[in-house]
């Protein structure tokens, strides 16, 4: 005969045990973010998880309609991650142990390039197409200032302790110092002059402003390299002074400039000549000039070498720092676009978004091999890696 | 819950652990449908839910306010409470439409109607809630309030229509067509306020992406017997490629999709360019027959038209149309090498001469160049970085190229060109070099060449280049061969020299002027990017001996040079050349040449 009550109470102690587990699987999804990366599938409008070890997707937060993420950071302690909806003019917070989508704070118009400051405490977006800068703050996540007078405002670098920002301004050839405690602007660095001839092409220089995209900081946070497009140039900046010391001459329609991780080299991808200035930071020479391709986007390194991403060619141009030589180059595939890419943080592998054919591909930068991860939503613009020393947005 | 069965209630420890288990269980079911906090919801499910946060008519957060969600159709209500940063959420609502009020003490009332929950979205709602005393404000001057929200709602129309009118969808203007309806009902100025908001958004949503945008992508499919395609590998299927339109929700700004447009036509339209370049030089002797020519002023402009299309994948179509005019200095300075390097081009005084016509397409993942056509061999072979180009380095012959290439004119040729991209390049060329060559085996001129990028600590990169050719003009084998180097001495200054030694290929009816040696040296320095007057600018001096043992004629050329880049497109180069030309048994001949160089390039 049943004992009935034995068995209801195995079904008690069964359901307590399901309950619980079930709990447990729906709220945490990710428990390392360190082995999560952000992959911002574009037209998605989603946010992306991707498992570094396997390679497969965790999942994807849903932004809304039209948000159109542009870049996408973790916070340091990598309990969120936050992005900017260029379309959709809004912050976006995503809870990340959930992977739920937290908070939507109005910013200002066409958010895109972010950062945070290096307690957490904020975080900066920056709207280019208002020039300005939402100041959010993560403890009540919302936007507690906006900045303005950051003519197309683009990247933000914060110094190490967090006293100071520095916002590239590619509407402009000078760099905005900002106070990142009172969230105000202190100056503005001027990086080059505009030489005395433009006077002779004012079409040229009325038509359209390449300036400032980013100010680069050197490992020790000394030194910031702020390489302007139209000039051709780099500035760079003592951050102790906030004043220029050198202008480097580098090759046309420089984009930026990128820090090898051991902080040797500041390198510039000329889209103008299709080159790669390597600057020397010990002399703030351009140590070499190297041959490139068309629309360098990104630079990452990975394995002693560094890699330029060609978006347009679907090339990424391979180069060994040890003896600033070239070292050959992949061809991601046919006719698609490749954007940028994140190093994983042993320095060995890259992800790199491919927009047009919805990948992410692996490359191993010790053999240049290369893996597909397919499918993962439509146009993949960027990935970032917690920690990552090549975390950066086109 | 109640312990009714006889077995538990002789045993109180079991009814405990019952009613805890089973209450448990529907605890955790219920968590699975309402957040536990707000701003956490659970992606996972297919219903839908809604966020947001309420603020007052300040921006102040509202907390305590009661969110209340009720169903259209089935009335079912759930309700939320905002928290301290005004944010609510509903994780898991039934889909369907829903009427939403919002309650705050001291704050009016807010109510939002149809809103409409579907599967697996969020959509975000802030809401804006004002104090009672506003709506007693509103009261006592209703007439002012109430002809202001007929204004917007009259302007909300007609951009509603507008925005309808460009849309692909009937749907979205039916919604469109339906949110009108919807507030027309309404009669609150603050019910009426806030639809209007929610028209907004909706309009602004819409405004900017006037059509989807879509693009075409090359795709994978397999194909069975029957012809059915599939997205995914299927046995006894084969693989193809097709095209097909996709379609993405991104929103572009009017100006985005004009820019794309226009770089598309342009990608596939033919592309032209315009170098237009006028010398003038003066020759002054300096040493020799003092009847020798003197004094005089040279003249020498010169039109580039070329023409670039991509014809197929890696595929480009060039030609190349010039006209040249004027009197150079070497037609009164004949020499070993041309004092101005555009002579070369010069077949008849103002007449469109083919200079060049090739196709070109690459191969082995990019790293294999072929070009055949009409051709230049000298614009693939070394490519000094320092002194190769006439219209903004130096003028000389015998400082742009090697005369010991002895290469007469342009001709029916085919060239290939191997680069890994890892500092490595062969180059292999064959051309005719006589154009009233009867045959292709007349007159054909071979080239090899193999290069090497080396970077040298401190200095930076350097190019490295040696070279072979032979020829079969005049039916007589010549063969010479050559090195050429430039390095960067540092970030300002590349040093450059060339050799070169062999036999001087015959000179048949047919080619036109060049430069010849069997033997050659040349080197000097070229300066950019420091020690100039402006950015781009750059200067230069050189140096370049050129020798014919078999007649004894020697020459020794001397050139200095500085280029002003005015614009982009315009430079504006001096130029001081002193040659020195000598013979067996003669005089040596010596002239300065001043000159000056304007070049155009569109």
């Amino acid at each position: 005969m049943i004992n009935v009550k034995r068995v209801v109470v195995a079904v008690a102690v069964v359901g307590v045990a399901l309950a619980t587990a079930g709990l447990a699987a729906q709220a945490v999804k990710i428990t390392d973010p360190t082995y999560a990366a952000i992959v911002v599938i574009r037209d998605s409008n989603e946010i992306g998880f991707l498992d570094i070890r396997t390679n497969k997707l965790i999942g994807s937060v849903f932004l809304g309609n039209n948000a159109n993420p542009h870049m996408a950071a973790y916070s340091p302690d990598g309990r969120y991650v936050v992005t900017g909806g260029t379309r959709a003019n809004k912050a976006y917070i995503i809870d990340v142990p959930t992977m739920t989508l937290a908070k939507a704070i109005p910013v200002g118009v066409g958010p895109e390039h972010l950062a945070f400051s290096p307690d957490g405490r904020y975080y900066y977006q920056g709207n280019p197409s208002s020039d300005s800068i939402s100041v959010i703050d993560m403890v009540s996540l919302t936007e507690i200032k906006r900045i303005s007078g950051l003519p197309e405002v683009l990247n933000i670098t914060f110094l190490p302790d967090g006293s100071k920002a520095y916002a590239g301004t590619y509407g402009a050839h000078s760099v905005t110092v900002i106070d990142a405690r009172r969230h105000e602007v202190l100056k503005k660095i001027q990086v080059g002059e505009v030489p005395a001839v433009s006077k002779l092409d004012p079409d040229r220089y009325l038509s359209e402003i390449k300036g400032v995209s980013n100010a680069s900081i050197s490992n020790d946070g000394r030194y910031l390299y702020a390489a302007d497009g139209d000039l051709g140039v780099v500035g760079v900046i003592d951050t102790r002074e906030d004043k220029l010391i050198k202008t480097i001459k580098v090759g046309k329609d420089p984009w930026r400039a990128y820090m090898s991780h051991d902080g040797k080299y500041a390198v510039t991808v000329n889209n103008g000549d299709e080159t790669l200035s390597v600057i020397d930071t010990r002399t703030n020479r351009v140590a070499a000039t190297l041959e490139g391709g068309p629309d360098m986007l990104g630079v990452n390194f990975a394995a002693g070498k560094m890699f330029a991403i060609s978006t347009t060619s679907s090339f990424v141009y391979a180069y060994d720092m040890r003896t600033l030589r070239p070292a050959g180059r992949i061809k991601i595939g046919a006719n698609i676009q490749i954007e940028t890419a994140t190093t994983d943080t042993a320095d060995e592998k890259m992800y790199l978004a491919a927009s047009t054919n919805h990948s992410i591909y692996v490359i191993d930068g010790r053999t240049l091999a290369v893996q597909q991860i397919p499918n993962v939503g439509l146009n993949p613009w960027g990935t970032h890696i917690m920690h990552s020393k090549d975390n950066y947005c086109h | 819950m109640t312990c009714r069965s006889s077995n538990t209630r002789r045993n109180p420890l079991a009814c405990l652990v019952v009613s805890f288990g089973l209450t448990f269980w529907c605890v955790a079911v219920a968590a699975a449908q309402t957040p536990t906090a707000p701003g956490q919801m659970p992606m996972a499910d297919h219903r839908g839910g809604v966020s947001g946060t309420v603020r007052s008519a300040g921006g102040i957060a509202v907390a305590g306010a009661t969110v209340t969600a009720t169903n259209a159709e089935t009335s079912a209500q759930f309700t939320a409470t905002t928290d301290a940063q005004g944010a609510y959420a509903f994780a898991a609502l039934p889909m369907g439409k829903y009427n939403f009020t919002i309650e705050s003490s001291g704050l009016t009332a807010h109510t939002r109607s149809e809103i409409d929950i579907a599967a697996d979205r969020t959509p975000v709602i802030a809401i804006t809630m004002y104090a009672a005393a506003d709506g007693q404000a509103a009261a006592s001057d209703p007439q002012a309030l109430l002809a202001q929200i007929k204004t917007l709602e009259q302007r909300l129309r007609e951009l509603e229509a507008r925005a309808a009118s460009s849309e692909a969808s009937g749907v979205n203007a039916l919604s469109t067509s339906a949110a009108s309806q919807q507030q027309a009902g309404l009669q609150a100025p603050t019910d009426r306020l806030a639809a209007l908001e929610d028209r907004l958004n909706e309009l602004e949503t819409r405004a900017v992406l006037s059509e989807t945008t879509t693009y075409v992508k090359r795709v994978d499919v397999w194909v069975d017997a029957n012809g059915t395609e599939y997205d995914q590998p299927v046995p006894g299927a084969r693989q193809e490629v097709t095209y097909r339109r996709e379609a993405v929700y991104r929103r572009e700004s009017i100006g985005e999709k004009i820019e794309e447009a226009l770089a598309d036509a342009e990608k596939r339209g033919v592309q032209l360019g315009i170098d237009a370049t006028s010398v003038t030089q003066f020759a002054s002797r300096t040493k020799g027959d003092p009847d020798a020519v003197s004094g005089n002023a040279y003249a020498l402009a010169s039109a580039d038209l070329f023409f670039t299309a991509g014809l197929a994948q890696y595929t480009v179509f060039f030609a190349d149309v010039v006209a040249l005019s004027g009197a150079p200095p070497d037609i009164e300075i004949p020499g070993l090498t041309l004092l101005n390097g555009y002579t070369a081009r010069l077949v008849n005084q103002n007449e469109l001469n083919l200079r060049e016509v090739w196709l070109r397409t690459e191969l082995f993942k990019q790293k294999l160049a072929l070009v055949a056509g009409r051709l230049d061999l000298t614009n693939y072979f070394d490519n000094n970085a320092a002194a190769n180009d006439e219209t903004i380095q130096f003028l000389g012959d015998g400082l742009v190229n090697n005369p010991a290439l002895g290469l007469a004119t342009n001709g029916t040729g085919f060239a290939a060109v191997f680069d890994p991209k890892i500092g490595l390049n062969l180059k292999f060329g064959v051309q005719q070099s006589n154009v009233s060559a009867t045959n292709l085996s007349d007159s054909i001129y071979s080239l090899a060449e193999a290069g090497y990028l080396m970077t040298i600590p401190s200095l930076g990169e350097g190019n490295y280049r040696v070279w072979y050719r032979t020829t079969n003009t005049g039916n007589l084998n010549n063969q010479a061969f050559g090195l050429s180097f430039d390095q960067k001495v540092g970030p300002v200054a590349t040093l450059f020299a060339r050799f070169g030694d062999g036999d001087l290929p015959v000179i048949e009816e047919g080619q036109t002027s060049f430069s010849l040696g069997q033997r050659f040296y040349s080197g000097g320095v070229k300066f950019q990017n420091g020690l100039v007057l402006n950015r781009w600018d750059s200067w230069g001096i050189g140096y370049a001996q050129t020798e014919v043992p078999d007649t004894g004629e020697k020459e020794k050329m001397t050139e200095g040079f500085y280029n002003l880049q005015l614009t982009d497109r315009l430079h504006l180069s001096f130029h001081l050349q002193h040659v020195l030309r000598s013979a067996s048994g003669t005089e040596s001949l010596g002239y300065l040449v001043p000159g000056v160089r304007l070049q155009a390039a569109f």
